[in-house]
C-alpha cells in the first residue's frame, strides 16, 4: 500500500475483472498516481446486475447490493467502482436504503439471515466522478499527471445512462449535454469531439443485449454512425458493459449487418493510464476485440 | 374490449359510445400493484409522449412506453404482461429524465416486469444470469483466457470477488433463495426446454 491520502474500497463487478482486466489493472494504477488508493473488497459479488435482476425481482436486487455495500461498511471505507451499471445497484440501493427505512428493514430481516446488517455508514463514488473533483483529485492533477499526452487523438465521449441518469436522483447536474467527462479527456491532451445524440445508450441495458441482440445492435450501429460522420480516433467511457457492447458489438454488427468502423474503444481508466505512461501490454489492450493499434500509431 | 352501451335512445349509444376506457376484462388494481413496485405516481401520466420520443427502442421496434403507461391505468394487465415489447426497455431513463410529471416511467416498466415474472413471464436471459450469479456471484465469470491475461498483467487470476474467496458463496445463495429465485429459474428455463 502506498499510503495515499484517499483510500476507498474498490468494487469490481463482473465484466472489467473478467472480460477487460486491463480496466483493473489501469484503475489501480492511475488512481495510485493521482493520489487515490483501491484496496480490495473481499467477496464482493456482481451488483447485480440492475437490468436482469432489477426486471425479475426488485427485492433481491436491493438485498444483493446491499451485501456489497455492508462489505464496505465493515471495512470502514467507502465504495469506489469504475463501471456505469454498478454504480446504478451500488450507488442507488445505498441511497435508496439510507432514505427508506421500510426497504432498509426488509432488506435487513434477510441479510440477518447471513449474520450482516446495512447501517447506513459508507458511500459510492463512480472514479470518474472522484477524478473530477477537486477536493479528491481534479481536472488539473490529472493533467499534471501525464507523462505521454495524448497529443492530436480525437475522442467521442460515451457518457452512457446509469451514472448521471436519473438526474434528479444524482448530483452530476445537467443531463442533456454534459461536458465534464470532455474536460477529464482534454486534460490528458486528447480532444473531446462532439457528435449526434450523444447521450444516447449503447443499447446493451435492461437485459436487451441478451433479450435481442439485433435491436440492441441497431442502436449501438446508431451511435458508431454518429461518431464516425465527425471522425474519431477513439470512444471513451467509464463503463465496461458499454464497452463491451460497442468493442465486440462492431464485430457482431459487422456480421449481422455487414457495417464496418474499426472505432478503438477505450475505458477513461485505459486511457488514463496510457497518458500516464503505462504500455498497451500493462493495459492488456490486445484483448479488445477492435485493434486499438490505429490508435496507438497516432500517440505513441 | 369495450362495452357497448345498452341505452334505450340507440342514436345516444352510439353518439357516446365507449371508444376505449371501460372495458371489464381489465384489472383495476393494476396500476397500483405497478405504483407500489416502481414507486412512482404512474396514474397521473397525461400521455404527452415525451417518453416515447425519448426512447431509443421506439424508433426500430413497436415498442411504445407511452402505451404501456396508458394501458397500466386502463388495467390490461394481460395485454401488458404478454407482451413481448415489455422488454425492449434498456432502462436508459431518459423518459424517466425528461418526464414533465415526474412518473420514472422507467421504473413503472421495472415493475411491470417483475409482475410478468410473477407469472413465470420472463425471457430466458434474465433467469441465465441469475443461475451464473448462484453458482460463482458474477453475472459474467471469470475463464481461463482471461485468468492467463490477469497474471501477465500482474493481477491474481482470481479477482478479490466471490471468485478468489467462494466461502462468500453460501451467504449470496441463501439471500437469492430467501426469494426462491433460483429454484424458480432453474424450473422456468426447464419448463421451457
Amino acid at each position: 500500500m502506498s499510503g495515499n491520502k484517499h483510500q476507498y474500497a474498490f468494487f469490481l463487478g463482473c465484466i472489467a475483472p473478467n472480460r477487460y482486466p486491463g480496466i483493473e489493472a489501469a484503475a489501480i494504477q492511475t488512481s495510485k498516481n493521482v493520489g487515490i488508493d483501491l484496496l480490495p473488497l473481499k467477496g464482493a459479488s456482481c451488483c447485480p446486475a440492475p437490468g436482469a435482476f432489477g426486471s425479475i425481482d426488485l427485492n433481491v436486487w436491493y438485498a444483493m447490493a446491499a451485501r456489497n455495500v455492508v462489505l464496505a461498511e465493515q471495512m470502514k471505507m467507502d465504495i469506489a467502482l469504475i463501471c456505469n451499471g454498478c454504480y446504478k445497484s451500488i450507488y442507488e440501493v445505498n441511497h435508496k436504503l439510507k432514505h427508506n427505512d421500510e426497504l432498509r428493514d426488509g432488506v435487513n430481516e434477510v441479510l440477518k439471515e447471513i449474520d450482516m446488517e446495512f447501517k447506513g455508514t459508507a458511500d459510492v463514488w463512480h472514479l470518474a466522478e472522484l477524478y473530477y473533483d477537486p477536493k479528491i483529485v481534479g481536472v488539473k492533477k490529472l493533467a499534471d499527471s501525464v507523462k505521454r499526452p495524448l497529443a492530436g487523438a480525437k475522442i467521442a465521449v460515451h457518457y452512457g445512462c446509469h451514472l448521471m441518469k436519473p438526474g434528479k436522483e444524482r448530483h452530476f447536474g445537467d443531463t442533456e449535454n454534459p461536458m465534464w467527462m470532455e474536460e477529464l479527456v482534454a486534460a490528458l491532451g486528447a480532444e473531446p469531439v462532439q457528435y449526434r445524440n450523444k447521450m444516447q445508450c449503447c443499447g446493451a441495458g435492461g437485459g436487451v443485449r441478451g433479450y435481442d441482440l439485433a435491436h440492441a445492435l441497431d442502436i449501438t450501429n446508431e451511435k458508431l454512425i454518429n461518431m464516425q460522420e465527425v471522425g474519431v480516433d477513439a470512444v471513451t467511457e467509464v463503463c465496461p458493459f458499454c464497452q463491451l457492447q460497442f468493442d465486440r458489438g462492431q464485430i457482431e454488427i459487422k456480421e449481422k449487418f455487414g457495417a464496418e468502423y474499426g472505432i478503438p474503444v477505450l475505458h477513461y481508466n485505459e486511457l488514463l493510464g496510457l497518458a500516464q505512461g503505462m504500455s498497451p501490454d500493462e493495459l492488456a489492450l490486445d484483448l479488445h476485440a477492435i485493434s486499438v493499434e490505429p490508435f496507438l500509431k497516432k500517440i505513441l | 374490449m369495450a362495452v357497448k352501451k345498452d341505452y334505450k335512445d340507440q342514436k345516444l349509444a352510439e353518439k357516446l359510445r365507449d371508444r376505449k376506457y371501460y372495458i371489464p376484462d381489465s384489472n383495476p388494481e393494476f396500476i397500483k400493484d405497478v405504483e407500489k413496485i416502481g414507486q412512482t405516481a404512474a396514474h397521473m401520466c397525461y400521455q404527452c409522449g415525451t417518453c416515447t420520443g425519448s426512447c431509443p427502442s421506439a424508433p426500430r421496434s413497436s415498442y411504445r412506453i407511452r402505451l404501456f403507461m396508458r394501458k397500466a391505468i386502463l388495467g390490461l394487465e394481460e395485454e401488458i404482461l404478454t407482451d413481448p415489447d415489455l422488454w425492449l426497455c434498456t432502462t436508459c431513463y431518459s423518459c424517466t429524465d425528461r418526464c414533465p410529471r415526474d412518473l420514472a416511467p422507467t421504473d413503472a416498466i421495472m415493475a411491470m416486469r417483475n409482475l410478468a415474472f410473477k407469472r413465470d413471464i420472463v425471457p430466458r436471459n434474465f433467469l441465465q444470469t441469475v443461475q451464473l450469479i448462484y453458482k460463482t456471484g458474477h453475472g459474467v465469470p471469470n475463464n481461463d483466457a482471461n485468468r492467463a491475461a490477469r497474471k501477465r498483467l500482474g493481477l491474481e487470476a482470481e479477482p478479490e470477488t466471490t471468485h478468489k474467496y467462494p466461502e462468500y458463496l453460501p451467504g449470496i445463495r441463501r439471500i437469492l433463495d430467501h426469494y426462491r429465485l433460483k429454484e424458480n429459474a432453474d424450473r422456468i428455463l426447464a419448463e421451457g426446454e
